[in-house]
């Protein structure tokens, strides 16, 4: 990263030359829009892209669970791809890299729209506080982008790294496979 | 190949309803599918508050010390450091004694009614630390949590470092350190008026039954310490400005919170305003609506004028757990299998405080004798709660009754087989409430589904450990638990009033008044559904119903609190009521606009009609934007009916796979049976049976904090090395409504979340001596206890 932001500062301080001070640049797109910030002025060095995405950006959707990279809770997706623990990633990490919070998603998105809807009979709902589903919902989206037909032992090896303390894992099984079930249908209709 | 969405049979009502019982999504299910539910550290971010501070709290590294001096200079000259309140402090100094007992949340109560007035053994900040993370010395409020953490480590402490104990074995030993020598000179919690003697129960003559009895089992067995485990760690925002105090914050006790802040701050109640809203998971975890953190948090606020927010780290959130407690039972019959006596003796090792030990320890046993022991002719039960210097012990979902089940179902398990009967069986021959007959409708029914679901009869093997081995040097078998429920209407009574409210617009929509903060069990969705049932006559859909997600004490009606699960219909029952109260009034204003006598009127399906001439109607619509265009609103507080009529069963039934040469234990399938009485809401009772499980397993198998016993130092504070159980960990579970008991209320319903995690363990205990023929008795069952029991390791 090189130095791309030069500030002068606002006042002299008596006795040391006014001098201009430079600040490393991050810029990061966060759901298709870029933002840039002067590392040492706006963040620290050492802030995780989760401090960096809730507390700078107020994109609260993630939530900070463990803070260790245990219980999924802050999941993002980096590049449209792949899953991410954004509590395990620093914020100068993203630079020049694309992130997708769930805020990020449209409101018919079918992963959404399945964690929504479940409730058949024997499985339960996917989500009872709600608290981990931000997580287990980006998470389910960078799975199904490697496997778009998952099986359920795959599923939950998948998702084995989220935590869900009301244990909506049936749920959130069945809301998985739903939700594979829409984006195959959609596919389909899509290259008829 | 892919796997296609599943369903399973739905259960059958007992009587059909239009909402009431359907499965369908949560009321809140895309708002939270979708991430848009805010929890506290959510809507108390920086940029909603821009002069907030950050307050962190000094954590003793020792497990039993006293602070001889401190040193804050160092601390407070750190740049961004704004308060340091300190123990020595004047109106930390004057704060009465307290504990985190102060209620288990079915009642609000004052310092004077608090529920264990006699255990009042905390300071809010102190100079004496009773555990390795006691909350003692200072709390720093600065700019960043950064800086805080920071300046907590400037904080010089000189320290009495005092000999500590773990065991509560050990602790009654004469000689063992005392952890509160002002309270009591052994560790022994003394008696007091609310768990009573330490023989608690003595019914007919023990001595002698046992001695006449044909056959006698007897076992020990120890549940251990699990924490609630809720990922939304406690969290508040306290602003203190111009003698008002308000306070946000993730606790399910509004009106209780801002009567123990108002006592112990000595606050008018009305200066006093506490905001909850969405809370990411409860568990039981704090459930006393009186956390210590309030207060300190509160002093920080009015000193330096800001709002400050404090909140626990996931190494914090450790913060309280369920009382361990070692159980001895002996259970006396005859060859036939009466039971004839029974004698439980439990030792609850209380950590570092006493909270609510004694409310596991002896409340939930004394109920238990009440609703399923009622025939057993001699009973006797005696409880120790103990101070040690480890994690308090609190309230966790299921409190007491877990750890009364590992020892009863146990007995039950080892009696059958010294009798050679089926445990079904035998259950049915002994358990039932003194308003019942025997055997019980609502066990044989629950037992019944349990055994059918799981194969009792193909899966279980006649004789332990005598089953084929498996591919791997694996053994497989089948058990069960089985408890009373403990959430019925009658039992709900100390609750009081239930404050609930319905206003009707003159569009016919529909505000919902059910103050309760939300944790997950889906009681919203339970009283949206109830609502909508008893305002049918309306005409209306779930949509036309909002119900408030936010309690604040300034503005909403008193909460009703999320304890036993009974929310799910506790305010349905007083929301039956509301809707015959709006129907009066809709009747009333129809019968201006229709020229015609209120009794002559009846409302069906959206339309008011005369009865006698059907075809004189109005729709709902047009009578309320007739006249005097006003909402219809009702606001009532009705006491639960308490009609006694005893409660249903649950069990849980599970199989499973020992590897016998790793000691791995893999639970292959789990049935979980609930009588409800009436169920409310079907997807979000089925939720919670399964999701009970994630508790109950993880309790049974992986959950266990763990402590260096040379230093007192917990080793496992975080998610890493304290093991919930995950998607992969986890069996396929079955869940099984029942609707055979019921109660005296309009719905009669039961609350059926907090008990779903009390049978685990003993049904996975049971099933895990079935595969392999040997007794493992206390959780949790790591593969080295396995091994150790096959005389392996």
């Amino acid at each position: 990263m090189k130095p791309l932001l030069q500030v002068a500062p606002k006042r002299g301080v008596p006795g040391i030359a006014k001098k201009a001070i430079s600040y490393r640049l991050l810029r990061v797109n966060v759901n298709g829009a870029w933002h840039e910030f002067a590392i040492g002025r706006d963040i620290a060095p050492n802030m995780t892209l989760a401090f960096l995405l809730r507390e700078k950006l107020g994109l609260v959707g993630l939530k900070l669970g463990c803070d260790q990279g245990a219980c999924g809770a802050c999941t993002v997706l980096m590049d449209g791809k792949a899953a991410v623990l954004s509590c395990m990633v620093l914020a100068v990490q993203a630079h020049e890299r694309h992130i997708l919070t769930i805020e990020g998603l449209p409101e018919d998105d079918p992963v959404v729209e399945s964690f929504a809807e479940q409730s058949a009979p024997g499985y339960g709902t996917a989500l009872q506080c709600g608290i981990c589903t931000p997580g287990f919902v980006m998470t389910v989206k960078g799975f199904l982008n490697e496997n778009p037909d998952p099986t359920l032992a795959e599923i939950k090896e998948a998702l084995s790294g989220n935590i869900c303390r009301c244990g909506c894992y049936a749920g959130i099984a069945q809301a998985t496979l739903r939700a594979a079930e829409k984006m195959r249908i959609k596919r389909t209709r899509e290259s008829a | 190949m892919s796997t296609k969405p599943q369903a399973r049979e739905p259960y059958t009502p007992r009587t059909p309803r239009k909402f009431i019982g359907s499965y369908r999504p949560r009321i809140d299910a895309k708002e939270k599918a979708s991430g848009k539910v805010q929890y506290i550290d959510d809507i108390t971010l920086k940029s909603r508050f821009p002069d907030l501070l950050y307050a962190k709290v000094m954590r003793s590294p020792h497990a039993h010390a006293r602070i001889k001096s401190m040193d804050i200079g160092p601390a407070r000259a750190l740049p961004g450091v704004i308060d340091i309140l300190t123990y020595k402090d004047p109106e930390v100094a004057s704060l009465k004694p307290t504990n985190a007992g102060w209620t288990d949340g079915v009642d609000t109560v004052s310092y004077d009614s608090m529920m264990w007035r006699h255990f009042r053994d905390r300071r809010v900040l102190g100079d004496y630390a009773c555990w390795v993370t006691d909350e003692v010395g200072a709390v720093v409020a600065a700019e960043t949590e950064a800086i805080a953490e920071e300046a907590l480590k400037l904080i010089k402490v000189e320290w009495e470092v005092l000999p500590f104990v773990l065991d509560p074995l050990e602790a009654m030993q004469p000689g063992a350190p005392l952890v509160h020598p002002e309270i009591s000179s052994n560790n022994v919690l003394p008696k007091d008026l609310v768990g009573g003697d330490d023989v608690f129960i003595d019914k007919g003559d023990v001595d002698k039954a046992f001695a006449e009895a044909e056959v006698v089992v007897d076992g020990t067995s120890t549940h251990h310490n699990a924490t609630q485990g809720s990922l939304d760690n406690w969290c508040c925002v306290v602003e203190w400005r111009g003698g008002k105090l308000t306070l946000q914050s993730n606790s399910y006790e509004a009106d209780q919170s801002r009567m123990h802040i108002s006592q112990m701050l000595d606050i008018p109640i009305h200066n006093v305003r506490v905001i909850s809203s969405y809370v990411g998971g409860q568990f039981g975890r704090g459930d006393t609506g009186d956390q210590p953190f309030f207060i300190f948090t509160a002093l920080l606020a009015k000193r330096t004028g800001r709002p400050v927010k404090f909140r626990h780290t996931r190494r914090e959130s450790f913060h309280d757990s369920r009382q361990p407690a070692i159980y001895y039972a002996k259970v006396g019959a005859k060859r036939d299998g009466t039971i004839t006596a029974m004698y439980f003796k439990s030792i609850g090792n209380s950590g570092a405080y006493a909270d609510h030990t004694m409310f596991a320890l002896k409340f939930a046993p004394v109920e238990i004798a009440e609703v399923a022991l009622a025939r057993i002719p001699n009973i006797r039960m005696e409880s120790y709660g103990v101070y040690t210097n480890k994690l308090p012990a609190c309230m966790m979902r299921g409190v007491g009754n877990s750890q009364f089940n590992l020892s009863f179902s146990h007995m039950v398990d080892r009696l059958a087989e010294a009798l050679d009967m089926d445990p079904i069986d035998l259950a049915l021959k002994n358990f039932t409430h003194e308003w019942g007959t025997l055997p019980d409708k609502s066990l044989s029914e629950v037992l019944r589904q349990g055994a059918n679901r799981i194969g009792w009869t193909e899966k279980r093997n006649k004789q332990a450990g005598n089953g084929p081995t498996y591919p791997g040097a694996k053994k497989r078998g089948a058990g069960f638990s089985f408890h009373p429920a403990w959430h019925a209407e009658w039992q709900e009574a100390r609750r009081g009033a239930i404050h609930a409210g319905i206003t009707v617009n003159p569009d016919c929509t529909v505000l919902l008044e059910a103050p309760t903060v939300e944790t997950g069990s889906g009681s919203n969705t339970c009283n949206v559904l109830g609502c909508a049932e008893a305002l049918s006559f309306l005409g209306i859909t779930l949509d036309d119903i909002q119900w408030s997600h936010v309690v604040d004490t300034e503005t909403s009606m008193k909460d009703c609190v999320q304890t036993d699960s009974a929310v799910s219909f506790l305010q349905s029952e007083v929301l039956a009521h509301a809707a015959r109260e709006i129907k009066n009034q809709l009747l009333a204003k129809a019968a201006t606009a229709m020229k015609a006598s209120a009794d002559d009127l009846d409302v069906i399906d959206g339309h008011v009609f005369v009865k006698a001439h059907p075809e004189l109607r109005m729709t709902v619509r047009n009578v309320l934007f007739s006249g005097d265009i006003r909402p219809l609103m009702v606001k009532i507080a009705l006491p639960p009916n308490v009609t006694k009529t005893g409660v249903p069963y649950i069990a849980t039934f599970a199989e499973v796979e020992v590897d016998i040469d790793t000691g791995k234990t893999e639970v292959l399938k789990m049935v979980v049976i609930n009588d409800c009485g009436t169920v409310m809401f079907a997807s979000g009772a089925e939720a919670q049976q399964i999701g009970g499980q994630c508790i109950g397993v993880g309790e049974s198998l992986t959950e266990e904090i763990i402590y260096d016993r040379m230093t007192g130092v917990p080793l496992n504070f975080n998610w890493i090395d304290y093991k919930i159980p995950t998607m992969a960990d986890m069996p396929d579970i079955e869940p099984v409504l029942l609707e055979v008991w019921k109660g005296a209320g309009e719905y009669g319903a039961c609350g059926i979340g907090e008990g779903t995690v009390t049978c685990a363990p003993r049904a996975i205990l049971n099933a895990i001596y079935n595969a392999i023929g040997v007794r493992v008795n206390d959780i949790p069952v790591k593969p080295e206890v396995i091994l150790k029991a096959l005389g392996k390791a």
